[in-house]
């Protein structure tokens, strides 16, 4: 056999082998790496689940790098927030993938909004004079637990549904995740009781549910519209109203720029409190674990430490 | 609408774009004062906050609207940013699934030749203002099975259809079709539209290659995803060979009419991505396109084409640092009576987004004159003026105020070897989106 043909049948064996399903289990895909940990909690051995963002990432911007596409080119199951919050970059990923399974409207699709009752939804009319307002409501909402059990029971529908015969390991899964859940937030509840009423200023519209669970009230903002980076009058201002109504701390994700709120903390004084947007999924963190180290930062910075 | 109207409504763009403040800082300032009465009932100047603390935040933050706050409310000096007449309507155009958006690109500019080499379509090519273009464009899902994506122009005398396009959605083994007439995807800046350039201009290479509007037809186009496990794409297209600006190094402006097979404009495209780390990407693409030129029977152009971009963005940490590096080179080949010509042209950028609002970038471009077979400079039927290499050198600095809006100034020097001395250019550039702001591919 000449090199040639040789190399063509290489080509070939190998082609044919990687196209080959690597295994029964499916394939989730989902934006955020939350989702993807609420996800595995409630898949278990029976799903495979990557997630499109890193932890570490502003979820309003991510690249729609190719390598993402290949992800979702092969999912079964494509789980994002919704709200708009993937909206600058989900969209080419999905139209891009050449896979009908998860195009919005499929069975393949799911998005976690629906399954949460949504706050800052606007009353009156918005445009972007506003700002980077989310029309549909505030999409951050997986830093309340009580949503991700919502999101989770909805995941574990949509998992039963494309996999009936392992339906009854889902719904196993969700009952030991919704008590390991309930049974964790009870602690934390009791542990940041003393959040209740605290005047918080954070960074950008992202506190909002998790205010409303824990009760700490979100005076300011130092972004002055959504997305718009902070300027000195509007800092002035965050200043003035951060002293006034003693703001115990500064409350901010850690991929948003920290000069501004280090000055600001410095001035009020108040400690600066860093958190990580979502869970080190593929560093095998769990849901649980990463609101264990959101609850003790906010626990640190109640007691006066920052990060 | 007439062109006299046109003209008023352009000039009353560039006009009300000129008299906004052009500096960021001077543009939040009315803003943040208009807006502090209504926020919070105190005045600003709070007894809480010293004259150091706002000295500190000025150092830290811009010197903007330091007399803002200590003022409380500051008379108002400069014309209010709200009235600055390039806001059209900024609500989300949305009918069931049909977005719509769309994007104007102004142009104020300046150069030293009165007859400025831009090759582009949408190019700034003279002294003064320049409607770049008003795009509209419109995608949606048709049904289960296609999807619509159109790019209506604008231009200051006419209107033109760029793109308008039916691409399957539902075709099984990873394989797509597009069918209607749509940029090739020759390379990576040919099917791209002036939103997501870096530079205010089309690379010369493009518009000397393919002519002024990049390489576009009607036609059909297949692409599979393979299924290896990195990112590789394969394509091709069949698409008219006609078009001035659009096919200039095939039939161009020779309305020859289809008489077989070969009268078509085939491109091949290999696309792969390599993911090298989270925060390296490399996307490399390799380019053919063949089609008949009209010089003679069965005369042809071949341009061979391959480009990298390679992307750091780093993933942790809260730093908005983009770094980029963008390449594209074109061989072209031509049958002509008794000769091959050849020639090469490409473009090299580097752009750094150092913060949120602001990047720079710099790009270096080369076109060589027309070599004939026996290795000599070869009269060019295209370029006739082309005797010698080009290079043109460009560097800008962009501002973004919001992902909707961008200005963006660059300087460029041009130094065609057949001109006596080199030509200077300068543009500042205002890009505004409005309506459904399309997800950006990578």
């Amino acid at each position: 056999m000449s090199p040639f043909r040789c190399f063509v049948a290489l080509n070939a064996v190998l082609l044919g082998l990687l196209s080959l399903p690597a295994r029964a289990d499916l394939k989730v895909v989902t934006t955020l790496p939350d989702l993807a940990a609420i996800t595995k909690a409630v898949g278990g051995e029976h799903v495979q689940v990557t997630s499109l963002a890193l932890p570490t990432q502003d979820p309003h911007f991510v690249d729609a790098r190719p390598s993402l596409a290949l992800d979702v080119n092969r999912a079964d199951l494509l789980i994002a927030i919704g709200l708009e919050l993937e909206v600058g970059w989900l969209p080419a990923l999905q139209n891009g993938a050449r896979n009908t399974r998860i195009l919005t409207g499929s069975p393949g699709y799911l998005e976690a909004a629906q399954f949460v009752r949504t706050l800052e939804v606007p009353t009156t009319r918005v445009d972007r004079s506003q700002g980077d307002v989310h029309a549909g409501g505030n999409p951050h909402f997986l830093y309340d637990p009580r949503a991700a059990l919502q999101v989770a029971r909805g995941i574990t529908d949509r998992l039963a549904s494309l996999d009936q015969k392992n339906a009854e390991a889902y719904r196993a899964n969700l009952e030991k995740f919704t008590a390991e859940l309930e049974k964790a937030r009870a602690g934390w509840e009791q542990r940041l009781a003393g959040l209740k009423g605290t005047p918080v200023v954070a960074y950008h519209r992202t506190t909002a549910y998790l205010a409303n669970w824990l009760g700490f009230d979100t005076i300011a903002y130092l972004e002055p519209k959504p997305g718009i980076p902070p300027n000195p009058a509007h800092v002035a201002q965050v200043l003035t109203q951060a002293r006034q109504r003693k703001a115990r701390f500064i409350l901010q994700e850690d991929y948003y720029p920290t000069t501004t709120s280090k000055l600001v903390a410095s001035k009020i004084p108040a400690p600066l409190v860093l958190f990580t947007s979502g869970t080190d999924f593929r560093g095998g963190q769990t849901y649980l674990q990463h609101l264990e180290d959101l609850m003790t930062r906010l626990e640190k910075g109640m007691k006066g430490q920052g990060t | 609408m007439s062109p006299t109207s046109c003209r008023l409504a352009g000039l009353a763009v560039c006009l009300s774009f000129c008299l906004s403040p052009l500096t960021p800082a001077s543009a939040q300032t009315p803003r943040e004062d208009t807006d502090t009465p209504a926020q919070e009932p105190e005045p600003a100047p709070d007894p809480g906050l010293s004259a150091e603390d706002l000295k500190d935040i000025e150092e830290a933050l811009g010197k903007d609207a330091a007399a803002a706050a200590e003022a409380g409310t500051a008379p108002a000096t400069t014309p209010p940013a709200s009235s600055n007449g390039v806001t059209l309507s900024p609500t989300n155009i949305d009918f069931h699934g049909l977005n719509l958006a769309f994007i104007l690109d102004v142009a104020a500019a300046g150069f030293t030749s009165k007859e400025p080499l831009q090759t582009g379509g949408h190019d700034p090519t003279t002294n003064g203002f320049n409607l770049q273009q008003l795009e509209l464009s419109i995608n949606t899902a048709v049904d289960p099975y296609f999807r619509f994506d159109g790019n209506i122009v604008f231009s200051q005398f006419g209107v033109e259809i760029e793109e308008a396009y039916a691409t399957t959605s539902n075709l099984p083994g990873n394989l797509q079709v597009r069918a209607g007439q749509f940029l090739t995807r020759f390379g990576r800046i040919n099917p791209t539209h002036p939103h997501s350039w870096e530079f205010v201009d089309q690379p010369f290479a493009i518009g000397r290659v393919f002519g002024g509007e990049g390489n576009r037809g009607l036609g059909v186009e297949g692409s599979w995803l393979t299924p290896l496990p990195w990112y590789v794409e394969v394509l091709g297209s069949v698409t008219d060979a006609s078009g001035e600006s659009t096919a200039r190094s095939f039939l161009g402006a020779d309305l020859g009419g289809v008489t077989s097979p070969f009268d078509f404009q085939f491109t091949g495209l290999l696309k792969q991505f390599f993911p090298l780390s989270d925060d390296l990407s490399l996307l490399w693409g390799l380019s053919a396109a063949d089609g008949p030129n009209p010089t003679g029977y069965r005369n042809r152009t071949d341009v061979f084409g391959t480009d990298v971009y390679l992307k750091y963005r780093p993933l942790k940490g809260n730093s908005f640092t983009t770094v980029a590096l963008q390449a594209e080179l074109l061989y072209r080949r031509r049958q002509v009576p008794q000769d091959v010509l050849s020639d090469l042209n490409g473009y090299a950028q580097l752009s750094w987004r150092f913060d949120q609002r602001w990047a720079v970038a710099g790009r270096y471009e080369l076109g060589t004159p027309a070599y004939g077979q026996n290795g000599s400079v070869a009269d060019d039927p295209l370029d006739p003026e082309w005797t010698g290499n080009r290079q043109r050198l460009s560097a800008n600095v962009t501002f973004w105020p919001t992902e909707f809006s961008r200005l963006r100034l660059q300087g460029a020097t041009d130094i065609a070897s057949w001109r006596e001395r080199p030509d200077y250019s300068v543009f500042l550039a205002l890009e505004v989106v409005m309506g459904a702001h399309g997800a950006h591919s990578f």
